[in-house]
């Protein structure tokens, strides 16, 4: 039997995390190579259009600021769409940078380090986009900007501890500064080493002045290793309060098809399920045009194309429970929603978009094709972003438009600043990233080396335990089951 | 005396007088130096004398005349009446069509900001409808016409003044040949002295009468059933049957205020019998909507289904039994003589309570032959008296007669006070052309309209609330119109207009009506004067009712000549007057056009209703565009279809498709039906071609879902099924099972009740809130999204599954005030809050605009202010706003208060008056203005307040019971008493 076993595992080995015969030298070269040498025709095209993009977000926010939210497609029934269906969106695939660093991280699954620098400013990026909108959706953003913070003010007036909102503001700030401290840390060993290997003179001092003074002594790595471990821990509860709190901004009130227990769980699954498929779908196509192929392997994108899968199930057993809540407590309200206005009601297309996208599309990644096909990958991630914006457009504008009394309701439809802002948001970010790209290792180089070390070496990193022995399927499944 | 210089000398010399003689004396020398230069020859000393003299005349008048220097000062001693911060309120009149209705008018600050109806008033009762609270808006509309203007040069009103006279020396010789008026249907005493002293200075003069909304069919049914014109007047305390055919009787228009009240007192079922209503008509209306039994007919097919009526009763009424045959004439479907029949027995059985109405559009025959029903029951519901009028016959057929003299050239001088003819008038007569032929002519307006276009002289009118003038109510009481304001704009009066063809365009509108007054009645002149001015009208004026005896003989033979069906093919049209802008004259109001319609919440627009079945067959959806041709040209009109409608014809309402640019709030908006209409069939006419257009338009509907989804919103029950209903009801109120301890509410509880039962939908509550609220209007664009901003709206539901004639229910909504409301906890500001006395307080500065308390208001009343509405409003239309209410910024949420500033009002002043508030104190400016007194506000705290009574009521439930919400507004069920024998 135990023999039998031991074969079983060695046939299972999983390939390297690492390709290739590597030293800290070729990873130095390899993965800082991007930054180094001129900037490509193809970024630039890319970063030309995200910045198009971005003027026209500028234009959209100048728009909404100066007017109102009347330039958006907004009414009464539907008092919120874009602009919260954009935030949730946003908030829900930054969801996977904190995973992936946190969570991943005190899991000891070692293939998180070669995607979680590019998880986490994924993430942090994602945020600020969703950080936009709370303030920007609101009728007076001049003052929304503030007095939904806990200040003493001469008015004496304090905000209303018991709004979701209010949470949402605690929430949401918290999240991104401690993904902003988590992604930061990380990148001191990185930046250091970039001003080390810098040849120009501003470079040097631009890297330099980030590096903190990172020298590399033993000390700093003590005391570095044991900052990311605390900040893991702060950030790992987050994973699941982020979406927890964003999923009570509906789930608190008493509107149908709002009104939903299961919502903070299939929440949280379903930040995590678009925020891998952002990963993927950013990853994809960067790890060949960055040449990463042997740090990012087929055996990182499968990983992930099986967190999607779990996630993704999960979220359908959310979808089921909702409907079968509905049937089962019979209230004429509730059944409504998800027996007439989604399926059959004139959104109907944006159900049948989110079901097809977020349930019938992740099952490709049952089979070892779908998880190692690249465009099956990508495409399928895509559609999978698609699918979890729908999600959000189904919650919030089905249900509000037609709700308890039939003569409330309205059509909505989205105006140019609308769609803009969706558009423009995306291209912001896909700015963002591609300056992180060109100006900050996009994996984490020193973690990388030290894999690598510890591949090839056997020696002792981040992991608690000695992982002197190779990884086997057992442990990846783990990870993700 | 002011110096010469002020004398205007550049251009022509102002000639200012006296009386006629002076005015018609050789005029004074003048040059381009003006009246102070020599004359060039015969200076004698006489002339220079003379001279001197006029001069000083002149430069006196001239300082007279010229308004004063406006300067600001506080005062040095407060006139009594007048307390900063505390509105005052004045007794005045709307006059529309002849038609008074007391108002009584809230001024703050001297300046009119709330029109309601005067409680003292009989055909007010303390209700105003929308078109005569919209007064307001149009008071201090600053697209109204500002100046004299000839040949659209400006003048001034002395201009034309001098040309009047010069036309009046010509027309004096001439005995008054050619000179005619058009003046609109009018009751007003001092106008009518005026007219008679007219014809007695130009004997050959003329007075024509106009309205395209004239009452003269009911003058002529009654010249048919009597022998001379009379008016029917209706009582409905009596009624235990009402029949309705095309009566609009439960609209808030011209004369149905008191009526309403009436109909609605008899509509609770814990208060003594219930009465009935039936409706024949062809589009759903107000009143249709409350019906108990509704007969839907082809507009030309309703005289005949009252014949027929007619006929059927012969049997049972003796006195009637010569209309026998009418049945067999007038053949009905199965099933229209099904419910012929047992209406014919419920009026029998009703008698006196019987009552019989027909609406003005039908032809006189159907008239008559109410009158003949009515009198052979022995009626208690009507009576006949002397119309109010001054011309029974005012309408196309008088207009036709003006048209036809006008291109013979035989009209050399036109003064029109009526209404803008030239968009009224039916197409065939083409007054505008005949309008622009008159060498001479005047129109008095409040606008710069498409009969201005046309007309030489055009003279600002003023105001209601800028007038002093006089109109008699519906039953002939003689009401007053006074003004709150001093003239915004250079206008004038009708009298003051018509007096200048006497000489006496000096004396103005309160002279000549306190003159007239005071010669009418002298004897204790100044303290009646005093008293009708404080009233409003006076006591006891009103026209006795005359026995007269029905000449059946006359109304056979008529019966008779109607034909047996409609002969000409096609569809049929039919015109209805619209119940927001009526002809059109209130169309520059913004609150009222953005009104949703009663029946079809539509907005901004009017549009042509098909019954299902009728659009079904041409293939029209809801929002296409269709051409509707007569015999004029066509008229493209948005198809909106209409449940309850009859089949093969087509309904659109009159007022819209105005082509006048000083009106741009209204220019262009909607269709103009003048095509479809003819002088000779001005409401109906079959041969109507619908042909789609093949574009669609937008339509800015209110509502655009109309079942309640087997929901309990809007409950409604029969008489029959009362009791089970209300058995159901009671699981639908109350306190919820909560784990929550009770807040307790020691001072008061404020609280309302909706009478479902009582409300017809009539909207007149809406433009109350409107105006007490200063609630912004937001334009067709914003209406189609769905961002009105009426904190009170009136959902209209169907009931049934016959889409071709479903039942209909109403509910108006506004903001419950839950004791559990879900809008408090969501919001992140506080910035919606509950007070100690339970109302739902929401707090404009504070709000930052997140818009979640309305996304958890399950019943969807809070509005947002989704760009600034109010920024672009018009220094004048500022002088409308509230100054008790808050007007609030961009980015705000708003919604009903329960109108707070009213209850801190009353407050104020029973602490003042060192007592506390009584049931009646606080009265909501929804329950106000409501003519069914369908809404009751109070304590709830103390029971023996009306609010309390009524919530303990069987009828009571609250909306969304099951949502824990407990609303403090809780509603009554509507109860219906359909004929048994119909079920």
């Amino acid at each position: 039997m135990a023999e039998t076993a031991i074969e079983g595992r060695t046939e299972l080995r999983p390939p390297a995390l690492v390709q290739g015969e590597q030293d800290d030298g070729t990873l130095n070269k390899t993965l800082n190579a991007f930054i180094w040498e001129p900037p490509r025709r193809g970024w630039l095209a890319l970063l030309g259009l995200g910045l198009a993009g971005t003027g026209l977000l500028s234009a959209a926010v100048a728009v909404t600021l100066a007017k109102g939210i009347g330039t958006w497609g907004n009414n009464i029934p539907v008092g919120w769409a874009f602009g919260i269906i954009n935030f949730v969106w946003w908030i829900g695939i930054g969801h996977a940078g904190t995973l992936i660093s946190a969570i991943l991280l005190l899991f000891q699954q070692k293939w998180r380090t070669s995607i979680n620098r590019f998880a986490e400013a994924m993430t942090l990026f994602a945020v600020m986009q969703a950080g936009l909108f709370p303030v920007l959706h609101t009728g007076r953003p001049w003052f929304a900007i503030y007095w939904l913070f806990p200040y003493p003010s001469t008015l004496k007036i304090w905000p209303q501890f018991k709004s979701p909102l209010m949470w949402d503001v605690f929430a949401v700030s918290t999240y991104f500064t401690t993904s902003l401290l988590f992604w930061y840390l990380g990148l001191i060993p990185d930046l250091a080493s970039l001003r080390d290997s810098s040849t120009s003179r501003r470079a040097r001092i631009a890297y330099g002045i980030f590096a903190l003074g990172w020298r590399g002594s033993a000390r700093h790595w003590h005391h570095y290793k044991i900052a990311y471990l605390l900040l893991a821990g702060l950030a790992t509860p987050l994973v699941l309060s982020v979406h927890t709190i964003v999923s009570w901004d509906f789930a608190l009130s008493i509107l149908p098809g709002w009104h939903t227990t299961i919502f903070p769980p299939y929440f949280v699954a379903g930040a995590v399920f678009s925020g891998f498929a952002m990963v993927l779908t950013l990853i994809v196509p960067a790890r060949r045009f960055m040449h990463l192929k042997h740090v990012v392997t087929p055996r990182h994108l499968e990983a992930m194309c099986k967190v999607m899968l779990l996630t993704g199930l999960i979220v359908a057993y959310g979808y089921a429970m909702e409907h079968f809540a509905a049937w089962y407590s019979g209230n004429e309200f509730e059944k409504h929603v998800f027996f007439f206005t989604r399926p059959r009601g004139p959104y109907a297309w944006a159900y049948f978009t989110q079901m097809f996208c977020n349930v019938v599309v992740p099952q490709i990644y049952w089979t070892r094709w779908g998880r190692t096909n690249i465009w099956a990958i990508w495409i399928g991630s895509l559609l999978i972003n698609v699918g979890m914006w729908f999600e959000r457009f189904n919650i919030i504008v089905t249900s509000l438009h037609q709700d308890f009394i039939p003569s409330n309701w309205a059509m909505y439809y989205p105006t140019w600043v609308d769609l803009s802002l969706l558009a423009g948001t995306i291209c912001f970010f896909g700015t963002l990233f591609l300056l992180f790209l060109k100006f900050l290792p996009a994996v984490a180089v020193s973690e990388i080396k030290e894999l690598n070390h510890e591949i090839h070496q056997g020696h002792a990193g981040i992991s608690l335990h000695s992982p002197d022995r190779p990884l086997h399927a057992g442990e990846l499944e783990g990870a993700v089951r | 005396m002011p110096s010469l210089k002020s004398l205007p000398i550049a251009g022509q010399p102002p000639r200012a007088w006296r009386s006629l003689d002076e005015m018609l004396a050789p005029p004074v020398p003048s040059r381009e130096l003006g009246p102070e230069a020599p004359p060039d020859d015969a200076t004698s000393r006489r002339s220079v004398l003379q001279l001197l003299g006029a001069s000083a005349a002149l430069a006196t008048l001239g300082g007279c005349l010229k308004p004063p220097d406006e300067k600001i000062l506080p005062y040095t001693r407060q006139p009594p009446e007048v307390t900063p911060g505390n509105p005052l309120h004045y007794a005045s009149a709307s006059v529309i069509d002849g038609r008074a209705t007391g108002l009584l008018i809230t001024a703050s600050e001297g300046r009119p900001t709330k029109i309601e109806g005067n409680p003292e008033h009989p055909s007010s009762r303390g209700a105003a409808g929308p078109l005569e609270q919209a007064e307001l808006l149009r008071l201090y509309d600053p697209q109204r016409l500002k100046v004299v203007q000839y040949r659209t040069q400006p003048r001034s009103w002395r201009d034309f003044l001098q040309a009047a006279v010069t036309r009046a020396r010509a027309l004096r010789e001439a005995k008054g040949e050619g000179l005619r008026f058009l003046v609109g249907p009018g009751s007003s005493p001092l106008v009518g002295s005026l007219r008679q002293r007219l014809l007695e200075s130009y004997p050959q003069a003329k007075f024509f009468s106009w309205s395209a909304i004239p009452l003269q069919q009911i003058h002529d049914g009654a010249q048919l059933a009597f022998g001379g014109a009379y008016e029917t007047r209706l009582d409905l305390s009596q009624a235990k049957v009402v029949l309705s055919l095309d009566s609009d009787l439960l609209a808030a228009l011209p004369g149905t205020l008191s009526l309403m009240r009436q109909w609605a007192d008899k509509r609770d079922p814990a208060k003594g019998p219930m009465s009935r209503l039936y409706a024949v008509e062809t589009n759903l209306t107000v009143t249709g909507m409350n019906a108990d039994h509704r007969i839907r007919q082809k507009p030309t097919d309703v005289a005949r289904f009252g014949l027929s009526l007619l006929g059927r009763l012969a049997a049972g009424v003796p006195a009637l039994s010569r209309y026998a045959q009418l049945v067999q004439r007038f053949p009905l479907s199965a099933e229209d003589s099904r419910v012929a029949d047992a209406l014919a027995k419920d009026l029998m059985v009703a008698g006196r309570g019987a009552l019989v109405s027909v609406g003005p559009r039908q032809p006189p025959v159907l008239h008559a032959a109410a009158h003949a029903i009515n009198s052979a029951l022995g009626s208690a519901c009507t009576a006949q008296a002397k119309p109010v009028l001054h011309d029974s016959d005012a309408g196309p057929r008088a207009l036709r007669r003006l048209a036809e003299e006008m291109r013979k050239g035989g009209v050399d001088t036109l003064v029109v006070t009526a209404w803008n003819p030239v968009y009224g008038a039916p197409f065939d007569l083409n007054f505008g052309k005949a309008l622009s032929q008159v060498p001479n002519s005047v129109y008095h307006s409040l606008y710069l309209d498409e009969t201005a276009e046309r007309a030489g002289w055009v003279i600002p009118a003023l105001h209601p609330l800028e007038s002093w003038g006089d109109a008699r109510a519906h039953d002939g009481t003689v009401s007053f119109v006074q003004p709150l304001i001093s003239p915004l704009y250079a206008g004038v009066t009708e009298a003051e207009v018509l007096a200048a063809f006497l000489g006496e365009g000096d004396r103005t509108a309160y002279t000549q009506l306190r003159e007239l007054w005071q010669t009418r009645a002298p004897e204790g002149f100044e303290l009646n004067w005093e008293k009708w001015l404080a009233d409003g009208f006076i006591e006891g004026s009103g026209t006795p009712p005359e026995r007269l005896q029905v000449r059946h003989d006359q109304i056979f033979a008529a019966a008779m000549q109607l034909p047996q069906r409609e002969t000409t093919p096609g569809y049929e049209i039919n015109i209805v007057p619209d119940y927001k802008v009526w002809d059109g004259r209130f169309a520059n109001v913004s609150w009222l056009q953005e009104l949703p319609d009663p029946v079809t919440k539509l907005t901004w627009e009017n549009a042509a209703l098909l019954a299902p079945k009728t659009a079904e067959k041409l293939g029209l959806a809801q929002g296409d565009r269709v051409e509707l041709g007569l015999s004029g040209p066509p008229a493209h009109a948005p198809v909106v279809i209409a449940p309850g409608h009859a089949e093969d014809c087509v309904t659109v309402a009159m007022g819209y498709g105005r082509h006048s640019e000083a009106e741009a709030l209204c220019n262009g908006v909607g269709f103009d039906t003048a095509a479809l209409r003819h002088t000779d069939a001005p409401w109906f006419a079959a041969g109507l071609t619908v042909t789609p257009a093949g574009s669609r338009a937008r339509l800015a509907q209110t509502q655009e879902h109309h079942s309640m989804e087997g929901r309990l919103i809007a409950a409604s029950t029969s008489l029959a099924k009362l009791k089970e209903t209300s058995e159901g009801l009671a699981e639908h109120r109350g306190v919820p099972l909560t784990f929550h301890k009770p807040v307790e509410y020691p001072g008061h509880k404020w609280g309302m009740a909706i009478d479902l039962s009582r409300c017809t939908g009539c909207s007149a509550c809406m433009v109350a809130c409107q105006s007490e609220n200063n609630i912004p209007v937001v334009g067709k664009e914003q209406v189609a999204k769905s961002r009105e901003m009426h904190w009170l709206r009136i959902d209209r539901y169907f009931l049934g599954e016959d889409t071709a004639n479903p039942g209909v229910v109403l509910q108006p909504l506004m903001c419950v005030h839950c004791e559990s409301a879900p809008c408090e906890y969501v919001c992140p500001v506080n910035a919606t809050v509950h007070s100690d006395e339970g109302l739902n307080e929401m707090i404009y500065n504070r709000c930052v605009g997140t818009r979640y308390c309305s996304n958890n208001c399950p019943y969807k009343v809070r509005r947002f202010n989704f760009f600034s509405y109010t920024s672009d409003y018009a220094d004048t239309e500022k002088m409308a706003f509230n100054p008790d209410v808050t007007v609030r910024s961009r980015g705000v949420m708003e919604k009903c208060t329960y109108c707070v500033q009213r209850i801190e009002r009353a407050r104020i002043s029973t602490r003042v008056q060192g007592r506390g508030m009584r049931d009646g104190d606080v009265v909501t400016a929804c329950q106000q203005a409501c003519p069914t007194q369908a809404i009751v506000f109070g304590d709830l705290n103390d029971g023996a307040a009306k609010v309390s009574k009524l919530h303990a009521e069987e009828r009571r439930y609250d909306l969304l019971f099951e949502l824990g919400t407990r609303p403090r507004t809780a509603y009554l069920a509507r109860v219906t008493n359909p004929n048994p024998e119909l079920a």
